[in-house]
């Protein structure tokens, strides 16, 4: 078994003058499941295209499962498009084995499988349904079905949880997670953070076409010193405690914030509890994901209209 | 089984069945029905219309009354020479009364159209006629004399004739090139109605996003050639159930007007006579490798189609296009029709060579020629062309619709290369300069 089930290098991709993708690389670990965040445009959805080689990179390369080119290795990829689209003619017991059979599976069993799939995830009454007939988270689950019923190591879901209903997410999380203990790698794009957090080994965060960032969800959420939410007994002098606390400290309501380094925590503890100013309430806690994300996107963005050179920033971020 | 048939067979399978289960297809099968009808009723109205206009031509003759019974003779020996549909107009008999006739008054009579009269004695007749160069006029020439060299010969016994057949020596040329001309005309009308279809076929995928399944999930090639094989499978599912009811309406025929048809002893040997014309390479041969070539040609006519509507980014631009596609097949269908007319000729060998027309003219062929051979490296070239079509469409579909650019414009392709060159350059420029 190889270490790695993806290895994108250098992906550089042009729509006409603009360069839509910038030297993207991608590397994921077999077994893991992947996610590659980023804001709506960024260039997504064209890197996992290149990955899979549904479109050719102008530069660059992508290799899955060792050293294997993509087209030669089809039938061990399962892929949901960020297009959804199914024949809307065919039953869904259908669409799903015709899914399957495209990426070799017999049709037969692809029906067993697929009337299998769609009763463990709620779907029975519509087995035999036409397409469009169903609504469109329906269609969905039908199409996410159809990309992995022929078991594939590595399965690419684009945008997977956009359209589905919080019950469906739910579902989709539970999916996601058996194929990976089945022994699947998992390579997901989102923009919704919650998602990411929750499923990812590890992740790649691409903004402006290029990759901003690459790492576990810790890491990510290390690139922000930690929060300090501080709330002084109630009779304390506001001076006292601006004098007390670092620089950037704000006041809301009867709380401080502030941001913290992790070699600042005890001595600040320890300001604190000598002074004898009290502790009515106290709370350091590292930022979510959300919050690096939106950090690394703004700084990209800063960048850019500061008119710094790209290649700057990406070695600051890395 | 390979992978890449194997794919090409789940898409085939997939648009067979998406075409043919559903009721607009039973419209499209039975689409022929109309035009047997209409053709019927067009045949029907021609056949009377030309039965009406038959009898109003006529040619007169304004002579002596002693002389009619010789002209009438010698008209009916004379009329026995000609086939029914050169036979001159019947003639009409007027004897000269007193004073001179006037042969213009006589073609002024309504109700029928005159193309001449003669008039005077038969030595020096003042022959009217409509068109100078007419056989109206030659033929009352020919009348007269016949009467004048019967009076100067006396009664002579005619010939006794014994009338052979030279069917045995084979089928004339001219009717094998009729029967190659037959042939590139079913090919090139089964083409016209049933590979048109496949210009629109990727729309549907475009339209409902499948396209990213299919081209993450298979070759496009597969995708391509799957597709145009689900469309031949309706072609010859087409072709079969007409096949069929030809077979069965010519057994019921058969079976409901037997003794009367045998009784027409005429007809039957002129059915005798057209089936016993054989093409060069003999029937069996002939039927199979123009079903082949209606195969290929389909397939050539088909990729080409395909490949240009995948191109198309919207039903417009694909409605836009038939026009240019059945110019395209008519083109292919004259130069064939020509090259079947003259063949050996540098036409023929033109059209057999060029690939697009190569199936109509090389079927034309096997009715003329009987070599074989020379089929079966037509149909390679012919195959290989079909590979070359459908690789091109390939590449051009991925370079210009999957790329995102959605632009077939060639051109502005062009245009980004440079200005990715140009980026470079400056690129390397600026690293290069110590400032």
């Amino acid at each position: 078994m190889n270490d790695y089930s993806v290895e994108a290098t250098g992906l550089t991709k042009y729509f006409g003058d603009f360069k839509a993708v910038d030297r993207v690389s991608l590397t994921v670990p077999t077994g893991s499941i992947y996610g590659v965040l980023g804001p709506n445009g960024a260039g997504k959805t064209t890197s996992l295209r290149m990955t899979l080689g549904i479109i050719d990179p102008d530069e660059g390369s992508s290799r899955l499962f060792g050293d294997q080119r993509p087209q030669a290795v089809r039938h061990r990829i399962g892929y949901l498009p960020e297009e959804r689209g199914l024949y809307p003619g065919m039953k869904a017991r259908e669409a799903i084995a015709f899914m399957g059979a495209l990426r070799g599976l017999d049709w037969s069993e692809g029906r067993r499988r697929a009337a299998t799939f769609m009763t463990e995830l709620g779907l029975e009454r519509v087995i035999d349904e036409k397409v469009r007939k169903m609504s469109k988270g329906m269609a969905q689950m039908i199409q996410l079905i159809g990309s992995i019923v022929h078991a594939p190591d590595l399965i690419v879901l684009d945008e997977p949880f956009s359209g589905l209903d919080p019950v469906n997410q739910e579902r989709l999380e539970m999916l996601v997670r058996r194929e990976r203990d089945r022994g699947a790698t998992i390579l997901f794009s989102t923009h919704v953070m919650a998602h990411a957090e929750r499923l990812c080994d590890r992740l790649a965060i691409i903004a402006r076409s290029q990759r901003r960032f690459e790492g576990t969800v810790d890491d990510a959420r290390a690139l922000l010193p930690m929060q300090v939410r501080y709330t002084p007994r109630a009779d304390a002098d506001p001076g006292a405690i601006a004098a007390l606390l670092p620089a950037g400290a704000e006041m809301r309501g009867d709380s401080w914030f502030f941001p913290i380094e992790d070699a600042d925590v005890e001595p600040l503890l320890a300001r604190i509890t000598g002074s004898g100013l009290g502790v009515a309430g106290l709370s350091i806690t590292r930022p979510a994901l959300h919050d690096a994300f939106v950090h690394i996107v703004r700084q990209v963005d800063a960048s850019f209209e500061a008119d710094a050179s790209n290649d700057a920033v990406e070695e600051a971020l890395a | 089984m390979t992978p890449f048939l194997k794919n090409m067979f789940v898409i085939a399978r997939r648009d067979f069945l998406a075409i043919v289960a559903t009721p607009t297809f039973l419209l499209f099968l039975l689409a022929p029905l109309f035009m047997v009808g209409m053709g019927l009723a067009g045949g029907m109205g021609a056949s009377q219309l030309a039965d009406s206009t038959r009898g109003t031509g006529r040619i007169v003759a304004v002579v002596d009354a002693a002389d009619v019974e010789e002209l009438r003779a010698a008209d009916r020996r004379l009329r026995d020479a000609f086939t029914r549909g050169d036979a001159p107009p019947p003639l009409e008999y007027r004897i000269a009364g007193q004073g001179a006739p006037d042969p213009l008054a006589i073609t002024r009579e309504k109700g029928t159209d005159t193309y001449a009269v003669m008039t005077g004695p038969l030595a020096s007749p003042r022959i009217v006629e409509r068109n100078a160069d007419g056989g109206s006029g030659r033929y009352l020439t020919l009348l007269v004399n016949q009467v004048l060299r019967d009076r100067a010969a006396g009664e002579i016994a005619p010939a006794k004739p014994r009338f052979e057949s030279i069917q045995r020596g084979g089928t004339s040329i001219a009717v094998q090139q009729s029967l190659g001309f037959g042939a590139v005309f079913i090919i090139f009308l089964l083409t016209l109605l049933l590979a048109g279809q496949t210009v629109s076929s990727l729309a549907e995928e475009k339209g409902n996003k499948v396209i990213e399944i299919l081209a993450a999930a298979v070759p496009l090639e597969s995708v391509f050639l799957g597709k145009l094989l689900g469309f031949l499978g309706v072609a010859v599912l087409f072709i079969a159930f007409w096949m069929a009811m030809a077979l069965a309406g010519g057994l019921i025929a058969a079976m409901q007007i037997d003794a009367a048809t045998l009784a027409t002893a005429q007809s039957a040997g002129e059915a005798a006579a057209a089936l016993g014309a054989a093409p060069a390479t003999g029937w069996p041969f002939f039927l199979g490798i123009g079903f082949v070539y209606f195969i290929l040609s389909f397939l050539l006519l088909g990729a080409v189609f395909l490949g240009v509507g995948a191109q198309a980014a919207t039903v417009r631009e694909i409605q836009m296009l038939s026009l240019p596609i059945t110019i395209f097949q008519v083109g292919m269908f004259s130069l064939s029709t020509a090259a079947a007319s003259a063949p050996g000729s540098t036409l023929s060998t033109v059209a057999q060579i060029f690939p697009f027309s190569s199936p109509l003219a090389m079927a034309a062929r096997a009715a003329t020629d009987d070599s074989k051979a020379v089929h079966l490296l037509a149909l390679g070239w012919q195959a290989i062309w079909v590979a070359l079509v459908i690789f091109l469409s390939v590449r051009l579909f991925r370079a210009g619709v999957l790329s995102g650019g959605g632009s077939w414009k060639f051109w502005r392709r062009r245009g980004r290369a440079a200005a990715i060159a140009a980026n470079a350059a400056s690129a390397t420029a600026q690293a290069t300069d110590p400032h």
